[in-house]
């Protein structure tokens, strides 16, 4: 969790010695764009960078770098010296930023030709500092210590990069032992109370001795060298105007990249709008976008640019074939990558493709001859990103058809339903989470059958023009006014149920319903209704409904069975705020109602007394009654006494069970047993 | 997964099994293939199969494919031809297995009547050379094949095992070895079969929710199986190795061209799970059972008024008229009713999958899936190349903010969830990199050019781009005074300076040439080497004091 790379402290060398020129000129010829024939046409019209410009510039780079590689995750901070250490930004967030530095930067300046030369000015004030630097937590370490966690177990690591110019090796040597010894010091009191910052478990010291050009060092390059357990040190000594390709190249080992030149890239010449040349661009990213990909059988292309000192795998552009970053591609990681020379034209250009939402993808050759694409970069909420997809067989390549499979035959789903849900509950980005905001299942509907042949409600609710505002006042929280709009429609229903009319049914592909199945329509649709609201009740005025759809049920011949009724209960009623007088008062009327009308008369009573008026069942059982009395009532019941329930069947008594289920199953109503 | 049946082809397996005459050992390897392709079929047809034979060289006789047919005609062309050697036959496995990539498990199933062959090409030949050479590259394919799960049917005599054939102390290979106890014959190599496919070809059985609804939940198969997750230590943390759940929760929808192509640990197809008939022996999914149209519902099942709702549905919408008989008046009838569906296959049975699939693939769509805790997936309609489509899984890497651009998952919500007045889409930005600013890098002379003729360029056009060149000139300004560089002031200056001479020659507008001048010599003043100052265009009249420069101050460019 905390590597070495997590610190890196830039220790800038202030002194007098840096001002002076890096000896690398730039004619002013030149800037103005004047072929550079004539940049030796005298001292006056060239100019150059001072050493301390050549350290700032390439440090600034390193910096952003890893800046965009791991963003909030590396940190880098600059220390310059002079008579004393200035500290340019600390680990927190707030100066982890360029524009950060780049500010410091100026307050700081350029070191002064004036200042006298004496041992005051020198280097190791800032080493000093870095040490002590190295020794304050992050704001990660600082979390880890505050959740507990011993500090022993925090790994507290870091890097030292210390631009300098030293005179020879023994000075050399004497900054070594300088920086040992403080280190050592450093962590005595970091380990004695009063506790001062973490103890450091290990150091990378980096010198980099830089010289003007064209000037011989008497300072020896020496590689890591292991001074003690706590301190590796190496030495470089390069000529100002390459101290950039230096930390490239040092980068690249210190946060394991690695480079990626983008070869082809078409682009527009400015002064020939028509014709386009091909570019190289050549980004950096983490190694793992290479390696993740390699397989045993194939490597990537690579190549080492002129000038350079490390490799770069060579992808070939391919033209976007409509090709948008919606395609999704089986991707083995993403890593964020940055251009190696963020300002350059093809650069640029490439950046504007990708930022504006474009994908690309990279082609390798492979052995046979020919060619996998085995990255992408894309852009996405601002960052570039290098893809590695997967180019070796899978298993996944060949689809098992969903239509082969269990249920791939059934071809009335409710598809376009559940596709309005789903664009419903279409997720966004949060600041915070509530947790108690309604999470999927809460959202998604309580009863939705899968198909079209599994529901007479959803399947008429694009015929009826009513039935769909109905659904939707059913499934929200109801109040007194939805419930009397909804007694509406049960009314409504009720009303066409009596005059028998056909339901607009599309299944019996035109061919007119049988009289007998008029009534069986209507008694799915209560019995659908009634399972709707049942998984919905949340209101009284659910409950209420529910009462008198029952009752309807009931009156139109279809009782709900014994178990229904107890599990209409249970269900309602846990969850209700109802008394346990309404739960006895209705579960006598679900089991007694049958076509009984005393009992509607009852409800309808009951209700009238709920809500002061003539209510919608009032009308119903009124109705109910004056249809009863046309008609000569049913056999059973004028051959039993009032008071006492038919029997239906009495020849099946003892297998009551089955002609029961056989019944319901039919779908036929049955008066209860009991 | 990736397969290679590797058969024992030594004459040693034509040798009679002791006791049953009817068989040889190769009749009975063929025996178990045979059953085992069987398995697979009634699987679904996934596995990739190869087939190969080996002696002392290995030979492929059917490449990776589906169409177990071919294996089935290949199975038994095989001959034998000499003595077995195992570690010709792994090495070409390693070859052939190459085309695949690390994201597929890849197995090795051998039969083999257990011989260890003789002289150089026996094991122990094997392990005297080998010993001491176990970094040597030409050994570097064991390495290879530690990766890979091996299965030996072993076909040797009782619970006779077979066991160590290639495991040296270096590679600690996954070898599963079934024995059989019963005497060895048909139905022992179907056993050990039955127990290969158990252990090795399961697909992870989970449940799959969506939403509330009893019908809205369903037992689904995910193939290829997941691979448990090695999750490292951190810090205090301990090592452990991770499971995806029993049950997938599916916690919204998100749409497809959101996603992008983000990194994922595996991919799966999501199958529905089918109840199938515990088939036996040679009829192994050879047999489709007709079941009985109506499915017998059980009343205790919290479900039963809804399914027996359903069920009631379907039949009226099923009934044909010719069928039912009516009796009685018009008041009370009865129907008898006849079942006229005929027996309902797996394929006419509504499934989740099949409606969530096909939801998705119409509104491209995926379904964001929890697998465990901090721990997410999406699911997807994938189509192949040959527009064959299915729903998929691609399971993320734990943790919740491991797609950059979603943002923390466990902070996603519904628009309802936002505060009011408060927006959210996607993607979730992330601050500015370098290359998303002006950076200003002078690393490469070619970069200092372009902004220094940039600023001449400007110059030229005054005064209609004054405003720009003002803005080109402190972005350069503050960047040479962040990096020291003073002595691009001066050439800079100088540079202007030349510009207005030259364009005064041309004859260029009062307005130009003044502006020049005065930006050369505020380039000058050391007074203006601050973090805070900014230099403004020349005001007729006005007072040209570039430290009074709050006002114009949204026209400097800022570097970073």
């Amino acid at each position: 969790m905390f590597e070495r790379n997590q610190k890196t402290i830039f220790v800038l060398d202030h002194t007098r010695y840096f001002s002076i020129a890096s000896e690398e000129y730039i004619s002013m010829d030149f800037l103005k764009g004047k072929p550079s024939a004539h940049s030796s046409a005298g001292g006056s019209s060239q100019f150059s960078k001072s050493l301390w410009t050549c350290a700032c510039e390439s440090s600034i780079e390193y910096c952003r770098v890893v800046w965009d590689l791991f963003p909030g995750k590396k940190h880098v901070r600059f220390i310059v010296s002079d008579t004393a250490a200035h500290i340019v930004n600390t680990w927190s967030a707030s100066t982890q930023n360029m524009s950060h530095v780049m500010n410091a930067m100026v307050m700081v300046g350029v070191p002064s030709r004036s200042m006298p030369q004496s041992s005051d000015y020198s280097v190791i004030h800032g080493l000093r500092a870095a040490i002590e630097a190295l020794a304050e937590p992050t704001d990660e370490q600082s979390q880890a210590m505050a959740s507990g966690i011993p500090d022993d177990l925090i790994l507290n690591e870091g890097r030292v990069i210390c631009i300098t110019s030293a005179r020879d090796n023994t000075s050399m040597k004497s900054l070594e032992d300088i920086f040992n010894t403080v280190l050592i010091q450093q962590n005595v009191l970091s380990a004695t109370p009063p506790k001062k910052g973490l103890g450091i478990n290990h150091c990378h010291l980096v010198i980099l001795n830089i010289v003007p050009l064209g000037i011989d060092s008497m300072v020896t390059n020496r590689n890591l060298l292991e001074i003690s357990p706590l301190l590796d040190v190496e030495i470089h000594t390069v000529g100002a105007p390459d101290i950039s390709y230096k930390l490239t190249h040092l980068i690249l080992d210190h946060y394991d990249l690695a480079s990626t030149t983008v070869t082809n890239i078409p682009m527009k010449e400015e002064q020939n709008a028509n014709s386009s040349a091909n570019y190289d661009v050549e980004i950096l990213h983490s190694r793992r976008a290479h390696s993740i990909t390699c397989g045993p059988d194939f490597s990537l292309p690579t190549s080492i640019k002129q000038g350079a000192t490390y490799e770069t795998v060579t992808l070939k552009w391919c033209t976007p074939r409509g090709c948008g970053s919606a395609d999704l591609q089986p991707c083995l990681g993403q890593f964020l990558v940055t251009p190696v020379d963020v300002t350059s034209r093809p650069s640029s250009c490439l950046i504007n493709f990708l930022l504006n939402g474009r994908s690309v993808l990279l082609e390798m050759p492979r052995k046979t001859g020919s060619k996998a694409t085995s990255h992408m970069l894309s852009a996405r909420g601002g960052e570039i990103f290098i893809h590695s997809l997967c180019i070796t067989r899978s298993c996944m390549d060949e689809a098992p058809s969903i239509a082969d499979g269990p249920g791939g035959r059934v071809n009335d789903y409710r598809t376009s339903e559940l596709g309005q849900l789903m664009k419903m509950s279409r997720m966004v980005p949060l600041k915070s989470r509530d947790p108690a905001a309604p999470n999927l299942p809460r959202r998604l509907p309580r009863y939705f059958p899968l198909t079209t042949t599994s529901t007479v409600l959803f399947h008429l609710q694009r015929h009826l023009s009513w039935l769909p505002h109905f659904l939707h006042l059913l499934v929200k929280e109801m109040d007194k006014q939805d419930e009397v709009r909804c007694q509406q429609h049960i009314h409504e229903l009720y009303k066409s149920a009596s005059r028998g009319d056909v339901l607009p049914f599309t299944h019996t592909n035109g061919a007119r319903l049988k009289p007998h199945k008029a009534k069986d329509q209507y008694r799915l649709l209560y019995r659908e209704l009634e399972q709707l609201i049942q998984l919905n009740a949340s209101t009284v005025h659910h409950k209420n409904l529910l009462e008198s759809l029952q009752t309807l049920r009931a009156a139109y011949g279809d009782a709900p069975s014994k178990s229904e009724a107890g599990t209409v209960n249970l269900r309602s009623f846990t969850e209700s705020p109802l008394s346990p007088e309404r739960l006895e008062a209705m579960s006598n009327v679900s089991i007694s109602s049958s076509t009984n009308s005393n009992s509607l008369l009852k409800a309808s009573k009951r209700r009238m007394s709920n809500c002061g008026t003539r209510s919608l069942l009032d009308i119903i059982s009124s109705a109910e009654r004056s249809q009863s009395n046309k008609r000569l009532d049913f056999s059973g019941r004028i051959c039993t006494p009032i008071g006492q329930i038919a029997k239906l069947y009495p020849d099946f008594g003892n297998k009551e069970k089955d002609a029961a289920a056989a019944a319901a199953a039919s779908g036929v109503g049955v008066a209860p047993k009991e | 997964m990736p397969t290679i049946i590797a058969v024992d082809a030594s004459l040693s397996m034509l040798r009679p099994v002791p006791g049953r005459n009817e068989h040889t050992y190769l009749s009975l390897a063929t025996k178990g293939i045979q059953h085992l392709l069987d398995n697979f079929t009634a699987a679904g047809k996934l596995e990739h199969l190869a087939l190969i034979s080996y002696t002392t060289t290995a030979e492929l006789k059917v490449d990776f494919t589906r169409d177990y047919d071919q294996i089935r005609q290949a199975v038994k062309k095989i001959e034998t031809v000499d003595k077995a050697c195992l570690l010709t036959m792994l090495k070409t496995s390693v070859s052939i297995m190459s085309t695949w990539g690390a994201q597929n498990l890849l197995q090795l199933v051998v039969f083999t009547d257990c011989g260890l062959g003789f002289g150089t090409t026996s094991i122990s030949g094997f392990l005297e050379t080998y010993a001491g050479k176990e970094a040597d590259p030409e050994y570097a394919w064991l390495r290879t094949v530690a990766n890979y799960n091996l299965n030996f049917i072993c076909l040797g005599l009782h619970s006779q095992l077979f066991m160590t054939p290639v495991k040296n102390p270096e590679t600690n290979e996954a070898t599963s070895t079934p024995s059989h106890k019963s005497e060895l014959g048909r139905t022992a190599v179907f056993e050990l079969i039955e127990r290969l496919c158990e252990t090795s070809y399961k697909s992870t059985e989970v449940t799959l929710k969506c939403g509330s609804y009893f019908r809205m939940e369903a037992p689904v198969l995910l193939w290829p199986p997941t691979t448990p997750y090695e999750q490292p230590a951190v810090l205090g943390v301990e090592a452990e190795v991770r499971q995806i759940d029993q049950r997938i929760d599916v916690c919204g929808f998100l749409a497809l061209s959101d996603i992008g192509s983000p990194a994922t640990l595996s991919r799966h197809w999501v199958l529905p799970k089918v109840e199938r008939e515990k088939t036996s022996r040679r009829s192994a999914g050879m047999a489709v059972v007709a079941k009985p149209a109506k499915l017998t519902l059980d009343t205790s099942n919290p479900n039963y008024e809804l399914e027996r709702l359903e069920q009631d549905i379907r039949e009226f919408y099923a009934k044909d008229p010719k069928d039912t008989e009516e009796s009685g008046d018009d008041a009370d009838v009865t129907i008898v009713l006849k079942h006229s569906s005929g027996p309902q296959t797996e394929q006419q049975k509504e499934c989740l999958c099949v409606l969530l699939h096909g939801a998705l693939k119409m509104e491209n769509m995926a379904a964001l899936v929890r697998v465990g805790e901090k721990w997410y997936g999406f699911m997807y309609a994938f189509t192949d190349a040959k527009k064959k489509s299915n729903l998929m899984l691609n399971i993320l890497p734990p943790g919740s903010n491991v797609i950059p651009w979603l943002g923390d998952l466990e902070l996603l919500g519904f628009t309802e969830d936002l505060a009011p007045g408060e927006t959210a889409s996607f993607p979730v930005r992330a601050d500015r990199r370098s290359y998303s600013q002006s950076s200003v890098v002078w690393i490469r002379q070619a970069s200092l050019q372009s902004d220094v003729q940039k600023v001449l360029r400007h110059a030229k056009k005054m005064p209609d781009k004054t405003q720009h060149f003002y803005k080109e000139l402190n972005r350069i300004r503050r960047a040479a005074l962040a990096l020291g560089f003073v002595e691009l002031l001066e050439a800079l200056a100088m540079l202007l300076e030349k510009e207005c001479a030259h364009l005064t020659l041309n004859g260029a507008s009062n307005e130009c040439t003044v502006q020049l001048q005065h930006a050369a010599t505020e380039l000058r003043k050391t007074s203006n080497r601050d973090i805070k100052s900014t230099i403004v265009p020349h005001q007729k009249g006005g007072v040209p004091d570039a430290s009074s420069s709050a006002a114009v101050a949204s026209t400097a460019g800022y570097m970073y």
